[in-house]
């Protein structure tokens, strides 16, 4: 039998790309995954004939350039096609557009609010400058600011150093966006309801929090993460789905060497000595590596696979108190014909981007309330892409694919979940979005809808979480998934995570598989 | 030594304009409004001490909560920790038990920030305040990191499960904020409002500071309103009152609002037009109808904290997101005999009057004989701390970072108010005062 170097558990994103990282080093490496193919939300699916879905996450926007360079992903099959635009259509029959296009999104603005028009250059700007200051520490491996350990101390003198060498101003700048909520940050700049609902909703996303909760100010940030970099826009599809996306990192850790199995359900991390030893599978063969990486969630990994009894009691406090609350669900249609938009009836560039159902801060807010005190959002947020309009293989011709992103759908619904309550959530978005697209119900020739409880119950994401975790202040870096482990280790020796319950989390990004591989090699990133 | 104005007789201008006289200046204060009589928060000894503040009156009530609950009785939290171990029991053994260990928790973390409040705002990557955190220990410095930015319901869902302990501490953590207790943030407010007070006290001292110093002979009391800060050159060089009579001062000490200090009683002319900006953007929001009740017969206690569960103080934020009074406001309520006063909130400002207020207490207050509105010109939108007290506009950032200071842009004019670090009466001043005297 093959002896490995390293086994990890779960075949997500961030599991293929540790995987890929230490294959590339030279470790023998063996993923295991749950499921009959890789990807865990990252993935795609033939859900009806003929119609292929992202069933899960939808779009590609912060995957680490670096990845896609050092693991040469387009190589192995990755192909990204940029959404150009978003469109957000509102109550009374117009619309809000915002284009790639720059003259193009300032003469749709100005038609709005001169004001705006000219606030947008500024603001984008201030959040290029801000996204290039965080960048730098999406790489890094969070020190442990409590500990007198020379590595930590040096860590942090670098930290430290690094913000020093900030402007004031953007110390301060970066400071409201942590701490302020979307709807104050915006309300200082603009006036367009439609535009700051539209921009407020990034903040939201995957969170629990409305975009008046301070905190939801920060996420701005990641729209202006991708653009910066240069390899393609923020937001794009992978073309396939976003499955392709862990395909190809898949692809590029076998070419290094790495084994995946796939239907192999890790059911225990096997502990000896405070030091991880191997897995079981659910069959019972036991698996032996002298390394062991998790990129389950926190959740999972320790209070499900390793077990209570390994922990120090402090540690099992910080993960049992470590929040998820997801809120966030998917319906998935197979569309007979294109919708038709009131505001813009006839098929445009427009159904080639993202169509946003966010009118007003308000209505985000008040969809908001709904879901704090556990009901589905009467009228929920919703953010929609149309793939097949830039990628016609994922359906049959002249039939689309529409994946709709909604929230809120608590995963602590009052009552529970059911099927009644999943189909109630999915006519509740049909009859929303149809109020402005009044052809989409007849159009419909087949509806998906994942619910948090399918999410956590299919993928495995506690709660639903689609970040395995919430990303607010207090579950952030030093602190992400609890103090003084954020470095990737765990207080087992041999034990590492690398999912998105780890710094920098959330998103399909990479950057913790990343970060976690240069970790366990020693590496400085 | 040199003529310097102060503008306002609040505590802070009181404060500032007597350590300002200690030092040699001829002070004038100008009183464009009355002095409290009571102010509410930390008065640190070392304060008092520079001061000489001998017969300085602290007071806080005993108990110092007292939230009724809905089987009759009420659960009483005193300064005594055996005593409110034994009401906490009666409605939870659990929370009775966690109570003394969460109070110790908050300890060190009320002791930095009493620190940090004797001084002027750290620099957000000052060595010395980073040295200063690491100092209080694995244990606290994560505590702080994490339960700063924290929600207030959170921190108090992962220690304690009676629903009236939880929402009454909560009060004390979204008081005059527009945030609910769900809001990232509001933890840091109840170690806030725990500045000073012993450990397991969560409401502020009231004090006679202010109106023992306007009782103090060393300054000039001007009964008048200003009108005009006058510059020349990119200093001050007086403050015209209404009326005409101008006061020469190479040194104005303003405990008015930074907006109306700095874009109405300057040229606004003399500011960046950046900076002018961002003092008009300073959020200031009242959020909370403040009413003196005056009742029938001496009330039989001190405190009343009306506020069901975290989920009732949450719905009554909701109303106010949209405009709206609170239909079911929270309540605190602290008597002193026959007079009372009632906080109630959320109420936007505007949207405060008596005949509302007498009728969202009168079900909990028999007696009352009279409600007024208590109504404060230094207020701008009813919010006593002239800026919100949010993370965004708290230490470094307060009220914005270009002001953390005290000083302002056009020499020798200086802000020593509410709005200033660290938003507790009579330290604003006090710090602002130093500040002055150092730079001389």
């Amino acid at each position: 039998m093959k002896r490995y170097d390293v086994i990890i558990v779960g075949g997500g994103h961030n599991g293929l790309a540790c995987a890929a990282y230490l294959a590339r080093a030279g470790r023998k490496v063996l993923v295991l995954e749950r499921r009959e193919r890789v990807g865990g939300a990252a993935m795609s699916e033939e859900v009806f004939p003929g119609f292929r879905f992202s069933v899960f996450s939808y779009v590609v926007s912060l995957l680490r350039p670096e990845i896609i360079r050092e693991l040469e992903l387009p190589r192995h099959g990755l192909h990204i096609l940029p959404l150009e635009s978003t469109l957000t259509p509102l109550q009374n029959g117009d619309y809000l557009a915002q284009w790639s296009d720059h003259d193009q999104n300032r003469r749709e603005l100005a038609r709005h609010s001169v004001r705006d028009a000219e606030a947008y250059d500024e603001f984008g700007l201030l959040l290029h400058r801000m996204a290039r200051a965080i960048k730098p520490l999406l790489k890094v491996a969070p020190p442990d600011p409590a500990s007198l350990a020379p590595r930590e101390l040096w860590d942090l003198w670098r930290l430290g150093r690094y913000f020093r060498g900030m402007a004031q101003k953007d110390l301060h700048a970066l400071w409201k966006l942590l701490t302020m909520s979307a709807a104050d940050y915006l309300d200082e700049w603009f006036e367009g309801e439609a535009l700051k609902g539209t921009k407020s909703a990034s903040g939201i996303i995957g969170t629990l929090l409305g975009p008046r909760s301070p905190g939801t100010a920060y996420v701005l940030l990641h729209h202006y993460m991708g653009e910066l970099d240069g390899v393609f826009r923020a937001w794009g599809f992978a073309k396939g789905g976003n499955g392709s996306v862990s395909a190809a990192i898949a692809a590029a850790a076998q070419a290094h060497g790495a084994d995946i199995r796939t239907q192999a359900p890790v059911s225990k991390i096997l502990v000896s000595g405070n030091r991880a030893t191997g897995v079981v599978l659910g069959g019972g063969d036991e698996l032996r590596a002298p390394i062991v990486i998790s990129g389950a969630d926190p959740r999972r990994t320790f209070l499900g696979l390793v077990g209570e009894q390994h922990l120090p009691d402090e540690f099992l406090a910080a993960i049992r108190r470590y929040k998820f609350r997801g809120s966030s669900a998917k319906v998935n249609l197979a569309l007979g014909e294109l919708p038709r938009f009131t505001c813009l009836p006839e098929p445009g560039p427009h159904l080639r981007g993202a169509v946003s159902i966010s009118p007003s801060v308000e209505y985000l807010e008040r969809a908001y309330d709904d879901a704090k005190y556990g009901e589905i959002s009467r009228r929920p947020y919703m953010d929609i892409v149309i793939p097949s309009m830039l990628d016609p293989a994922m359906a049959p011709p002249g039939k689309h694919v529409m994946s709709i992103f909604v929230q809120y759908a608590p995963y602590h619904l009052n009552g529970g979940w059911s099927d009644a309550r999943r189909e109630q959530l999915g006519d509740t978005v049909v009859d929303t979005l149809a109020e402005y697209a009044p052809n989409l119900k007849s159009a419909i020739l087949h509806r998906q809808v994942v619910t948090p409880a399918d999410i956590e119950r299919i993928v495995g994401l506690s709660e639903g979480n689609i970040f395995q975790g919430e990303l607010t202040l207090q579950q952030m870096f030093f602190l992400r998934p609890a103090p003084a482990w954020a470095r990737y280790r765990t207080p087992i020796d041999g034990l590492y995570q690398c999912g998105s319950g780890t710094h920098p989390g959330g998103g399909v990004m990479g950057a913790s598989g990343r970060n976690a591989a240069m970790a366990i090699l020693g590496a400085r990133a | 030594m040199t003529d310097a104005v102060v503008i306002g007789a609040g505590a802070d201008g009181l404060v500032a304009a007597h350590l300002l006289a200690r030092a040699g200046h001829r002070v004038t204060v100008i009183e464009d409004s009355p002095t409290p009589a009571r102010s509410s928060g930390w008065v640190p000894s070392q304060l008092a001490r520079e001061l000489q503040l001998g017969d300085l009156a602290l007071a806080c009530p005993d108990p110092w909560l007292r939230a009724p609950l809905a089987g009759g009785g009420a659960l009483e939290l005193w300064r005594d920790m055996a005593r409110s171990v034994e009401s906490i029991r009666r409605l939870s053994a659990r929370d009775a038990e966690r109570w003394p260990r969460f109070c110790e928790r908050m300890a060190p973390l009320r002791v930095l920030i009493e620190r940090l409040y004797l001084e002027p705002p750290p620099n957000l990557v000052d060595m010395r305040f980073a040295l200063r955190v690491r100092r209080l220990g694995r244990t606290a410095m994560e505590d702080l990191m994490r339960i700063l930015p924290m929600p207030v319901a959170e921190l108090l869902d992962e220690w304690f499960e009676s629903d009236v302990l939880k929402a009454a501490l909560a009060t004390f953590a979204v008081r005059d904020l527009q945030q609910g207790p769900r809001s990232a943030g509001t933890a840091f407010r109840l170690l806030h409002y725990h500045a000073g007070s012993p450990t397991g006290v969560f409401r502020p001292l009231t004090s006679n500071l202010a109106a023992l110093l306007r009782s103090r002979p060393g300054v000039t009391l001007r009964a008048a309103k200003a009108a005009r800060i006058g510059v020349r050159g990119g200093r001050v060089t007086s403050v015209v009152l209404e009326g005409g009579d101008e006061l020469e001062a190479s040194l104005v000490v303003s405990e008015a609002p930074p907006r109306r200090t700095l874009t109405e009683l300057v040229e606004p002319g003399w500011l960046d037009p950046d900076l002018a900006r961002a003092v008009r953007r300073i959020r200031a929001r009242g959020v909370a109808m403040k009413l003196a009740l005056e009742l029938e017969r001496p009330a039989e206690w001190s405190t009343l904290t009306l506020a069901p569960s975290l989920d009732d103080v949450e719905r009554a934020y909701d109303d106010v997101k949209y405009g709206r009074a609170s239909a079911r406001p929270w309540i605190d309520i602290v008597a002193d005999g026959k007079q009372a006063e009632a906080h109630v909130q959320y109420a936007p400002s505007g949207k405060a009057n008596a005949a509302l207020g007498a009728t969202l207490l009168g079900v909990h207050v028999p007696g009352m004989v009279r409600t007024t509105v208590i109504e404060h010109p230094q207020w701008p939108e009813g919010q006593p701390h002239q800026a919100e007290l949010a993370l965004d506009q708290a230490l470094w950032m307060r009220p914005l970072p270009e002001l953390a200071g005290y000083r302002t842009p056009i020499g020798g004019l200086w802000l020593c108010g509410p709005a200033m670090h660290p938003a507790i009466a009579g330290l604003c001043g006090y710090s602002c005062a130093r500040e002055i005297l150092r730079a001389q």
